[in-house]
């Protein structure tokens, strides 16, 4: 059984702390996927996961045996490098061999056969006498993935496995490694620092920064739900808008604009007076104003702003616009929305956005905590994604 | 028509654009030092070659003529050489086969695997590169003769040997101090190349279950062969020309036991004067198989050197 359990793990490199008292529980056939900014210590925790590092303090438990003195090899773990680190001078069949001599339990001719059987599996049947340099990078990925598989472990490590490919074959590659490990059925962690990868393959995420961990949670809650700041800032393309600022009354005050906050959020906020205001991008809402400036200003309700276009980014499937405040155009952009691809906005417009109040993160500024996520009702949006 | 008129002349002015101060400048240094490199060769290939009154007669670097060419010279020197042409190697080859490995071995447990006072360890090593040979002769005489006297113990041994004599027993302590001398030098110049191979690969090593030796013995010393081509030549070349270590230990070029090194200076030398044919045969004769060395291992050199870089 391939499930995985690190208490109060710690990892000391003279005075730096690398990982800062690491508790996570991963389930048997679960996909985890490490992810933080890099010298976050995700890596290091994959190495003490692989027993390439000691562990300074706490204990790791896979299948429920205590693993902090145990060899690499025998923790019944297979690991895919970042560079791949296939041996240049053996041919893929004698680098997916090389793992499965050490295993006991085989004979020669089905070792053989249990090379034949892994390459096919992964496609790479045709290249097994060729030398990893005759390869090319998707190539020796599967190598890579092969060299892991033929042992069949009860866990898979992976560090970085897709950054060296290119944007298509990675996106391929994603798929596959998804699939590929359905198939096996075996518990993997995955360290990444590319928060696509992180969202589109996880079964839960698991936040790192500065040697912590920040949050452990599926896409969905990491993306709706963040536990702070940093969470709420890492995961989400583009980047989620975070306007500081202060509470003035049952009003939030921010550089450039003033936003009143209801009930519900008062109620969170407490007595709390530096607020940081979050709203995803794909949640502002983008109206063309009247051209009339002053009819439409005086139009305006609570929740809305009137903003001025400094960009516009398509992307084909949906446009990305910077926003700056009228009054303050030198400005940074004061927001960033996400429109339809078809609606069609040009630089230098002036337009209506409204931030909806059901959809707006509060972050206490000085813990960066969150202390309210926009509401959703999950039932009712999860029988909307099945209709 | 202008296309024509432009392809039809031939354009005499491009040819002197090219030629200025500066590349005439660089092309007569370059034949100068050609010159100063091939000259000093050319006129002891000829010297080796001559008959004496030849020599006293022409040019050193003149090719000989007619009755002042003879071979004698370079068949008197192969005859004086010929056992110390064995002895040589004899010495040489296990003793750089010696070095080179443990260098690699060495480099390889103070780079790529992880344990306490590997620091320490390295340090002892870089102060060995600088031992000076003057300081250590004494010691080193009185070790292999008086305390621990090795050839002397084992001198019926090595007789029994087919092809070998019992005066061979000499170079044994001779090749201990060799590797031992070697070791310091091979190991910092492996060190340098291991440092630059990824680390993921001793990792991915021990992930896959491979021991400490394993993963020597199969990924790391397969992947070292461009290296093992470098410090070979060098430390081939380094021993067989070695004199001081075999004027100690072996003691002149009359024993039956002495290098190349030791007979050289004598050959050609008697109280009438001295042979300059038989010396230059001699000294060439004396260089080959370094020469061979380097011909044979050329690629590798050249790809040691490229990924050393």
């Amino acid at each position: 059984m391939g499930q995985i359990q690190l208490t109060d793990l710690t990892k000391r490199f003279g005075d730096t702390v690398a990982v800062d008292d690491l508790s996570l529980d991963i389930a048997d056939e679960e996909f985890l996927v490490l992810v933080g900014p890099s010298g976050c210590g995700k890596s290091t925790t994959l190495r003490m996961l692989a027993g390439l590092e000691t562990a300074t303090s706490g204990d790791i438990y896979i299948g429920g045996d205590h693993m902090n003195y145990r060899v690499p090899q025998n923790r019944d773990i297979a690991m895919v490098f970042q560079d791949y680190a296939l041996y240049p001078h053996m041919t893929v069949r004698q680098n997916i061999r090389f793992g499965l001599e050490e295993e006991e339990g085989y004979t020669s001719a089905e070792r053989d056969e249990r090379v034949v059987e892994v390459a096919e599996t992964l496609g790479i049947a045709e290249l097994l006498d060729r030398k990893p340099d005759e390869l090319s990078g998707g190539q020796q990925q599967r190598v890579a993935l092969g060299r892991a598989i033929v042992r069949d472990p009860e866990v898979f490590l992976m560090d970085e496995p897709l950054s060296n490919l290119d944007a298509k074959l990675r996106a391929e590659m994603r798929t596959e490694l998804q699939n590929l490990q359905d198939q096996l059925a075996v518990t993997t962690v995955y360290v990444t620092h590319n928060q696509t990868e992180a969202m589109t393959m996880a079964d839960r995420i698991a936040v790192m920064d500065d040697g912590e961990l920040q949050q452990v949670a599926s896409p969905f809650e990491c993306y709706h739900e963040p536990n702070n700041l940093f969470v709420a800032e890492f995961i989400g393309e583009p980047m989620i808008n975070l306007v500081r600022g202060t509470r003035s009354e049952t009003t939030f005050v921010g550089e450039h604009f003033s936003y009143p906050l209801d009930e519900g959020v008062m109620e969170a906020v407490g007595d709390r007076e530096d607020l940081v205001l979050g709203i995803r991008p794909e949640d502002i809402e983008v109206v063309d104003a009247a051209t009339d400036d002053t009819a439409a200003d005086a139009a305006l309700g609570d929740h809305e702003l009137r903003m001025d276009v400094t960009v516009v980014e398509p992307h084909g499937d949906q446009n990305v616009l910077h926003l700056s405040h009228p009054d303050q155009p030198s400005a940074d952009d004061a927001l960033q929305a996400v429109t339809e691809g078809m609606h069609l906005v040009t630089r230098g417009d002036r337009v209506t956005v409204t931030i909806p109040p059901d959809k707006i993160h509060v972050f206490d500024a000085e813990t960066g905590t969150a202390v309210h996520n926009r509401r959703h009702d999950q039932e009712a949006d999860l029988t909307q994604l099945e209709q | 028509m202008s296309q024509s008129s432009s392809t039809g002349s031939f354009d005499v002015a491009s040819l002197v654009e090219d030629v200025n101060l500066r590349r005439v400048g660089q092309y007569a240094l370059v034949v100068f030092f050609l010159g100063f490199f091939l000259v000093p060769l050319e006129t002891g290939i000829m010297t080796a070659i001559k008959t004496n009154e030849s020599v006293a007669r022409s040019l050193p670097f003149a090719p000989p003529v007619g009755e002042g060419f003879t071979l004698g010279n370079i068949q008197f020197a192969l005859e004086q050489l010929s056992g110390s042409f064995f002895n040589s190697l004899v010495m040489s080859i296990p003793a750089t086969i010696g070095s080179v490995l443990f260098g690699s071995m060495a480099a390889y447990g103070l780079t790529m695997v992880n344990w306490r006072a590997q620091m320490g360890v390295l340090m002892l090593f870089v102060v060995g590169v600088f031992v000076p040979y003057q300081a250590v002769l004494v010691p080193l005489a009185r070790f292999w003769n008086n305390i621990f006297p090795l050839a002397r113990m084992i001198e019926p041994m090595v007789a029994s040997i087919p092809f070998f004599q019992g005066y061979h027993a000499e170079l044994v302590p001779l090749v201990i101090t060799h590797i031992a001398y070697g070791i310091p030098i091979c190991t910092i110049l492996f060190r340098s190349y291991y440092q630059s191979l990824p680390n993921s690969l001793v990792e991915a090593g021990k992930i896959d279950g491979a021991s400490i030796t394993k993963i020597y013995r199969r990924i790391i010393l397969p992947i070292s062969k461009p290296m093992f081509g470098v410090v070979f030549i060098y430390q081939f070349t380094q021993i067989y020309n070695e004199f001081l270590f075999a004027f100690t230990l072996v003691t002149g070029s009359d024993a039956p036991a002495a290098p190349v090194t030791l007979v050289l200076p004598a050959i050609g030398a008697s109280t009438s004067g001295i042979d300059f044919g038989i010396r230059m045969s001699a000294a060439f004769l004396a260089a080959i198989p370094t020469l061979i060395l380097y011909v044979a291992f050329a690629e590798q050199f050249a790809k040691g050197l490229r990924t050393e870089a």
